[in-house]
């Protein structure tokens, strides 16, 4: 039986045991929908059958149907990479002004410092593509691909700690237990692909361990549902935490436990009426064919030679930031709705000329590829690429000997800089600037829920009227203060 | 005057609105403020007109009645009688979308005909005012006449007044299994279950509730919830996500509930144990309930501004949690809709604000109660039994060994080989360099560099293995000198020195686009530079293995030597298939670059041991050498030497890698190193144990209200005060923790007991009578049986906040007892059973499926309180997010099999079996069950499920052809219909044969857990059985609470 016909059988199986509900109620069955087992405070909301998203929803037409968050985490140098200050070259060493500083706080490792002087960006720069973006040596694979890119240079946020800053960023607020904007956007909008999770992670791996956890609420579901929550794609032998089955026990016996289950559980169904019974048989159901789906998404042995020259030597490798954009692509293409990948350690405060250009190797290549790919296969104007981390770094050293290799940057959360690409934004542009040291954003400021709310935007949704009443508020993404939309970016 | 549009709109809608005074708004039944106008008026109104100054708009205030209906230059909101001149109903009609109310711009929903019938009667009726219904100290109902229990003559007036009937009582058996599962969170055992059905006496159903209730299950039962509340867990849960020592706590819930504690008490010491006058350990003990919050140990982060975070945490739990209220809110700005304030929030911060705390993490989260735990001493005779049993295994086993050992050297002796080297060098790697390198190989595989000398510069070395090297186990690189390097050293850098920052292994297979990478376990060198020596830290050939350019290897400072070696280790010995190719990376990309090695040799190795932990030669080697030295006959024949000539220390040597590749005793071995790291841990359990508690400063801290929450904002000084709102309370200069504990549960607290009773009836029934369990505020919902709750509030704290009583209350009612079934009528008039005609019908939380499957089959180890354990979990789950900083190692022996509750939690990635518990970062009182394909999978794969479907496996096949019947009354309390034994049968009967036929399939498939691998004869037949039994555990009904 295929997968239409189960479903076919389900439909009959429930016309035939004589269930007469309302025309609503059938289909959130039929669905595998949430409308009772989600006890709670959003039991009220309206149900949400997958694929469809809630009701309403769009707001608008969509310029990106998807999103694919390359996450950098740990704090990449804008100033090492993006934003050029030439200035700096004749300051190196001399202490930052107090003026520029304007009492920002230290973090505790620069605290103890005598003085802070400036440290001039360690790589060269030069200009690329028809837009003249600035983009330094290190990264000289995104550099010939600047003229699909939109820099931001004036991204702002208010935590200087990479927990609160990452959870900030990706959730809205600074404190955990708030949805991550891939639950957000999978709640909201639903997903295409009936045989994968609408919200799907990727984490590098690296062979030592991070200084910087990538901890599960990154991608957590908050208050919302747990079906909204982003599944890790492993690489491992388990893509999906239990995907497997056990050895010995082969496929088509797995077929015949489901079967079995199935029909005893639709023998419950007839005694004990209860339409979440139907929903279990389907999402069994949906769960074997991602015994198959996910597998086969995970497997890049049948991507021809030309796609390994194109994302770079490190794609050849399982779980590699290289290997995780082919995946990305490959998920972009079968629908799935947000894609976020993480790849941890940009967190430069000693040896920065080493250990943030080690981090450009891992990822520039990839990146621009990335982007080359999904451009030649028509998906990027309608996938939204977000390339960026918690926060920046500062131009002064992180160690009182500017020159010595050994010296970094501490954490910067004034200005920062993040990148996007395809759905609906304008390529080849730069948007916001930052004063001579990069250290004060000079011009239109862009707070990480502008981002947000531009980003919503993107997708069809009003960041104001998308909220989820719990404890007694109606939350959103974009928090309390006012966030705006970057309407300049906008194609 | 002709009017405008507008005007005419305006007053059209206003005879429309007056046309519906005259039927009234609910069909006849009285308006009442609290249930039908306060939430209008707080959903669409207080955001902008009610108790925050900040957002206030137009200065109206519309939360309070004497503002409401105050003269505004001639407008009155609310005008008590006259509906028509009140300015709210004629705003909220109106049609002008700059004067309608709300304004579209709030995104707040219009209110519907309905509601402004009911606005409209109610200010026609005089606006009557009142306060919220929570915030009214609950009186105690009358119980409506009946012969019931009084918890269904409330439940069953209500159900008359909507026409409807309770629904049957669930048939016993289904009973039976409810109430074991809702008083100690597993199914009953098959003997206990026919037992209960067997007694037949009149309150037989009693006797049970009181026996589960009496049992220490109960204890366990009640403290998940609590933990889930409290948001408990075993590590920090930010950065590096240390451990703590804080499970004495957990062990004191148990107990407390075991003990039935009564509910204040429990409250009481949790808040302030340590100021109860001669407090005891224990109820210092119990503070650690507010010290279960996050701490951030970040390097950057500013300890103070961590201090406030968990100052905040602990007001937002102890609105949660015991107050129903949503003080989160007014962290950064007064309530929006609830009478709290923003200093009021502060005030109620400063009874946290004085802990003798620095805001560390770690070890280093002062202050600490020293506890010795007396439950960690069973877990540690368990830990000490089994860790003995290990190692008999491992002394037969290795007797074993030696006696196989010694069979290979009498043979190995018969075909010594002429000669032997450790080491063979790859003669003619493939090579090449990613920025320009030029290499020139001599026929001993030694490679020189020449042409270019870039500043970083990867060299890529690929190779197959040497005809007489069967695996690899080991790589060994050879750095040399050359007078054509800087001073003749070891680079053509400008120093002269190399650093090499990482080397890479992988595998290829020949066409293949993919690599496969080859871990390395760890490196040995000949030559290590000082450490602190040198500038950067290049002095740890370790290092070379961890990927990180910031350090490595070097020959800085290296003196007259010509030869520089390192040995790596492999992590597992690899054999390769014919078409695989391997590639070694060695990569300069170092901090000061410029120091790529000139010259330098490849050679591998297929021996384990010694060889590849070391520069030492194989003890093979060694052997070899020492017999053919011994041996005088010109043709090298072995035949001469005799192994009693064996020096016995090489002799041990020998064993000692003869046994690295011995599987079996290598198991064993595994297994007691194991066993003896679990004793070791819960030996360091029997000692005193630092728990955060709390304890206050001598002097305290001045507090703060601050500005927008932000940690550092200081504003006005306040000093700690009760919410007087709620419940006015004499206090003395400065209240303390204690006054605040005891301000929480008076009698004359309006919420606590509300809140407490909703909690219990949520565990009991599946749902609370107010369904917001955190809010029970105005933007909560109000409760579906407000009397009820009322009189049980009351009831509760008249019997000494007694939890086992008030729970024995709730399942002895009818109520409890219904059948669960969903009619379709019922389905459609209720479907959220918010009138209680049924009992829910829901998934049980993923600790009782756990629990239940090891119940069922008969693994549980039922041991009581003790250290985290760690059963069953995919491997790499915590590695992969710390990137291999933490590793999971699950527990063997029988620790493996302890109840969830003890299951170790590390906030930063949940044990992956517990799908949608709450995830203990904040606090959680509201039930999160969802219904995904994840646990679809969990249930069919995780190994707790496969091996307990094993263990039933052969229970169901020694029953003597009771196969069925047992799996079905293990797992579901119950017999097979005709049409279940149908499809089990012939499911059994299809993977029966299709295991006869694949037998190794069989034994690979019963070999799960710590189950001992099955006979290729004894498989087929379990592994059937286990199949059906798996099938079992994920059904519907299995997983369900009816």
């Amino acid at each position: 039986m295929n997968d239409f016909d189960m479903q076919l059988s389900r439909r009959l199986f429930l016309q035939q045991s004589g269930l007469n509900l309302g025309g609503m109620a059938v289909a959130g069955l039929l669905s595998g929908s949430q409308t009772r087992t989600t006890l709670g405070s959003d039991s009220l909301r309206p149900s949400t059958d997958d694929g469809f998203g809630l009701p309403g929803l769009p707001h608008f037409a969509a310029k990106a149907k998807r999103v694919i968050f390359l996450t950098q985490s740990g704090g990449p140098s804008q100033i090492d990479l993006y934003d050029h200050k030439p200035l700096l070259e004749k300051l190196a060493g001399t202490d930052l002004p107090e003026s520029v500083r304007g009492g920002q706080r230290l973090t505790g490792m620069t605290k103890g410092q005598k003085s802070l002087p400036v440290k001039p960006a360690v790589p060269k720069f030069s200009q690329h593509g028809q837009s003249g973006a600035t983009v330094s040596e290190w990264l000289p694979n995104i550099a010939k691909v600047s003229d699909e890119i939109c820099f931001i240079k004036s991204m702002v946020t208010d935590q200087i700690n990479h927990a609160p800053a990452m959870t900030k960023f990706l959730t809205g607020h600074q404190l955990p237990g708030r949805p991550s904007f891939g639950c957000w956007v999978s709640y909201g909008l639903g997903s295409e692909c009936k045989n994968l999770p609408d919200y799907v992670v990727l984490i590098s791996k690296m062979k030592r361990g991070s200084d910087q956890p990538l901890y599960d609420h990154y991608w957590g579901n908050g208050f919302l549902p747990g079906k909204y929550q982003g599944v890790k794609l492993r690489n491992s032998k388990d893509p999906v935490l239990y995907l497997r089955d056990p050895n010995g026990l082969p496929r088509e016996l797995r077929r015949s436990m489901l079967d079995a289950v199935a029909q005893a559980n639709e023998l419950k169904f007839e005694q004990a009426h209860d339409p979440e019974i139907a929903t279990r048989i389907q999402q069994y159901e949906m769960a074997f064919r991602m015994q198959t789906s996910v597998p086969e998404l995970a497997d890049l042995s049948n991507e021809p030679e030309s796609t390994f020259a194109l994302y770079g030597e490190d794609s050849r490798r399982a779980g590699s930031y290289a290997s995780n954009c082919i995946l990305a692509r490959r998920l972009a293409e079968r629908g799935v709705r947000f894609i976020q990948l993480f790849h941890p350690d940009w967190d430069s405060h000693s040896n920065l000329s080493s250990w943030c250009k080690a981090r450009c190797d891992d990822t520039d290549q990839a990146s621009a590829a990335l982007l080359t790919d999904l451009k030649q296969r028509g998906l990027l104007e309608d996938t939204l690429v977000i390339w960026g981390g918690e926060f920046g770094r500062t131009v002064y050293s992180q160690g009182e000997s500017w020159e010595a290799a050994s010296s970094g940057r501490d954490h910067h959360p004034r200005c920062f800089t993040v990148w996007l690409a395809g759905g609906g934004v304008k390529p080849g542009m730069t948007y916001g600037k930052t004063d001579d040291f990069s250290y004060n954003v000079s011009e239109d400021p862009v707070h990480v829920n502008d981002l947000h709310a531009t980003a919503m935007h993107l997708l069809g949704i009003d960041h104001e009227r998308f909220t989820f009443r719990t404890q007694g508020l109606d939350f959103k993404l974009t928090g309390v203060e006012k966030s705006k939309i970057i309407e300049r970016i906008l194609l | 005057m002709i009017p405008d549009l507008k005007t005419c709109c305006l007053i059209l809608c206003l005879i429309l609105a007056g046309a519906m005074t005259s039927s009234t708004a609910l069909g006849g039944e009285e308006i009442r403020f609290s249930r039908d106008v306060l939430p209008l008026l707080s959903d669409r109104c207080f955001h902008c007109h009610g108790p925050d100054p900040m957002t206030r708009e137009a200065g109206l205030r519309l939360d309070l009645r004497e503002e409401a209906v105050k003269d505004r230059d001639g407008t009155i909101a609310i005008n008590p009688g006259k509906p028509d001149e009140s300015e709210l109903l004629a705003r909220i009609v109106s049609h002008d979308d700059d004067l309608r109310m709300p304004p579209a711009s709030s995104h707040r929903k219009p209110l519907s005909e309905r509601e402004i019938a009911i606005l409209r009667q109610w200010i026609e009726e005089g606006a009557q005012w009142g306060r919220h219904w929570s915030f009214e100290k609950p009186t105690r109902p009358d119980v409506p006449v009946s012969n019931a229990h009084p918890i269904d003559a409330f439940v069953q007036k209500r159900l008359a007044q909507a026409m409807l009937q309770p629904s049957l009582m669930a048939d016993r058996g289904t009973l039976v299994r409810r109430l074991y599962f809702d008083l100690t969170g597993m199914p009953p055992s098959v003997e206990v279950f026919d037992a209960a059905m067997a007694d037949r006496s009149e309150n037989a159903y009693e006797k049970l509730v009181d026996r589960l209730l009496a049992s220490p299950q109960f204890g366990e039962r009640m403290a998940m919830w609590w933990l889930d509340a409290a948001r408990y867990s075993d590590t920090d849960g930010f950065q590096i996500d240390a451990e703590r020592e804080n499970w004495p706590w957990r062990d004191w819930v148990v107990q407390s509930f075991h003990e039935n504690k009564p509910f204040d008490r429990f409250i009481v010491e949790q808040f302030a144990g340590d100021l109860l006058e001669n407090a005891t350990d224990e109820q210092r003990l119990a503070t650690c309930f507010h010290r279960n919050h996050m701490t951030n140990g970040e390097g950057g982060r500013d300890p103070e501004e961590s201090r406030i975070d968990y100052v905040i945490d602990r007001v937002n739990t102890t609105g949660t949690v015991f107050l129903g209220l949503t003080l989160g809110c007014t962290q950064c700005h007064s309530h929006k809709f609830d009478p709290i304030e923003h200093r009021d929030y502060y005030e109620l911060a400063a009874f946290f604000d004085s802990i003798d705390e620095d805001g560390r993490a770690g070890m280093s989260a002062k202050p600490y109660l020293k506890y010795r735990s007396p439950l960690a001493e069973s877990v540690y005779e368990q830990a000490k039994d089994f860790k003995e049993a290990c190692q008999k295994e491992r002394e037969a086993a290795r007797e074993l060994a030696v006696r196989e050992f010694d069979g290979w050297l009498t043979d190995v002796v018969k075909t010594l080989p002429a000669s032997f080297e450790t080491w063979k060098p790859i003669e003619r790697p493939e090579l090449s360099s990613l920025h320009g390198t030029q290499f020139e190989i001599s026929p001993d595989g030694i490679v020189q560099t020449t042409g270019v000398h870039p500043h970083h510069e990867d060299y890529r070395l690929t190779f197959t293995l040497p005809a007489d090297v069967k695996r690899l186990t080991g790589v060994r690189l050879e750095v040399l000198t050359d007078p054509s390097h800087t001073d003749s050293r070891w680079s053509r850098g400008k120093s002269g020195e190399f650093i090499l920052s990482n080397v890479k292994l992988s595998v290829a297979r020949v066409g293949s686009s993919q690599v496969r990478e080859i871990e390395m376990n760890d490196a040995f060198a000949d030559y290590e530079a000082e450490r602190g020596k040198t500038e950067t830290g290049y002095n740890s050939v370790q290092n070379l293995l961890n990927d990180d350019p910031r350090n490595g290897w070097s020959s800085i400072g290296a003196k007259d030597m010509s030869k520089m070696s390192v040995v790596i280790r492999l992590t597992e010995p690899l054999i390769l298939a014919d078409d695989e190719r391997l590639t070694l990376t060695l990569m300069h990309r170092s901090t000061p670059g410029d120091g790529n090695i000139g010259r330098f040799r490849l050679l591998v190795t297929d021996q384990a041991g010694l060889p590849v932990e070391s520069l030492s030669p194989s003890p093979f080697e060694e052997f070899v050498n020492a017999a053919r030295a011994e041996v005088a006959d010109a043709d090298g024949a072995p035949t001469a030497w005799s192994l009693s000539q064996l020096d016995p220390q090489l002799r041990e040597r020998l064993l000692e890698q003869y046994l690295i590749d011995h599987e079996g005793y290598q198991a064993s071995k595994d297994r007691l190193e194991r066993a003896t790291q679990q004793l070791k841990e819960t030996e360091k359990s029997r000692r005193e144990q630092s728990v955060m508690v709390l304890s206050e400063k001598s002097q305290p801290r001045t507090s703060y209200l601050l500005e927008r929450g932000v940690w550092d904002a200081k504003g006005e000084v306040v000093h700690p005060a009760l919410l007087d709102q709620f419940l006015e309370w004499p206090t003395n200069d400065r209240p303390t923790r204690l006054d605040l504990a005891n301000w929480i549960v008076s009698r004359e607290n309006p919420l606590t007991s509300r809140v407490i009773v909703n909690h219990l009836w949520q565990l009991v029934f599946g749902q609370g009578l107010v369904r917001t369990p955190g809010d029970f505020g105005l933007q909560g919902e109000q409760p579906t049986h407000p009397e009820l709750l009322d009189w049980l509030a009351i009831e509760f704290m008249e019997h000494n906040w007694d939890v086992k009583y008030l729970i024995k209350l709730m399942v002895l009612s009818r109520t409890y007892q219904q059948s669960s079934d969903l009619s379709g009528a019922l389905l459609a008039s209720d479907p959220e059973n918010r009138l209680l005609a049924r009992a829910n019908r829901y998934r049980l939380p993923a600790w009782m499926l756990r629990d239940a499957a090891l119940k069922a089959s008969g693994l549980l180890n039922s041991t009581i309180g003790g250290p985290p354990v760690k059963p069953w979990q995919p491997d790499g789950v915590w590695a992969e997010i710390t990137m291999g900083r933490f590793d999971y190692k699950p527990n063997l022996g029988p620790s493996q099999y302890r109840r969830s509750l003890y299951a170790f939690w590390r906030r930063s990635s949940s044990p992956t079996f517990l799908f949608d518990n709450a995830e203990r970062r904040v606090c959680e009182v509201a039930p999160k069950l969802t219904n995904t394909p994840l646990q679809a999978l969990t249930l069919w794969n995780d190994v707790t499920y496969l091996e307990a479907s094993r263990v039933l496996a052969e229970t169901a096949v020694a029953s003597e052809s009771k196969e069925l019947e047992t799996l079905a009354r293990a797992l579901l309390q119950r017999q097979l219909s005709a049409d279940e034994q149908g499809i089990f049968s012939s499911l059994q009967q299809e993977t029966s044969e299709y295991y006869r036929q694949h037998a190794d399939e069989a034994v690979a498939f019963t070999s799960i857990g710590q189950r001992p691998a099955l006979s290729q004869d004894a498989a087929p037949g379990i592994a059937s059985w286990m199949v059906v039994a798996s099938s079992m555990l994920s059904l519907d009904e299995a997983i369900t609470h009816e």
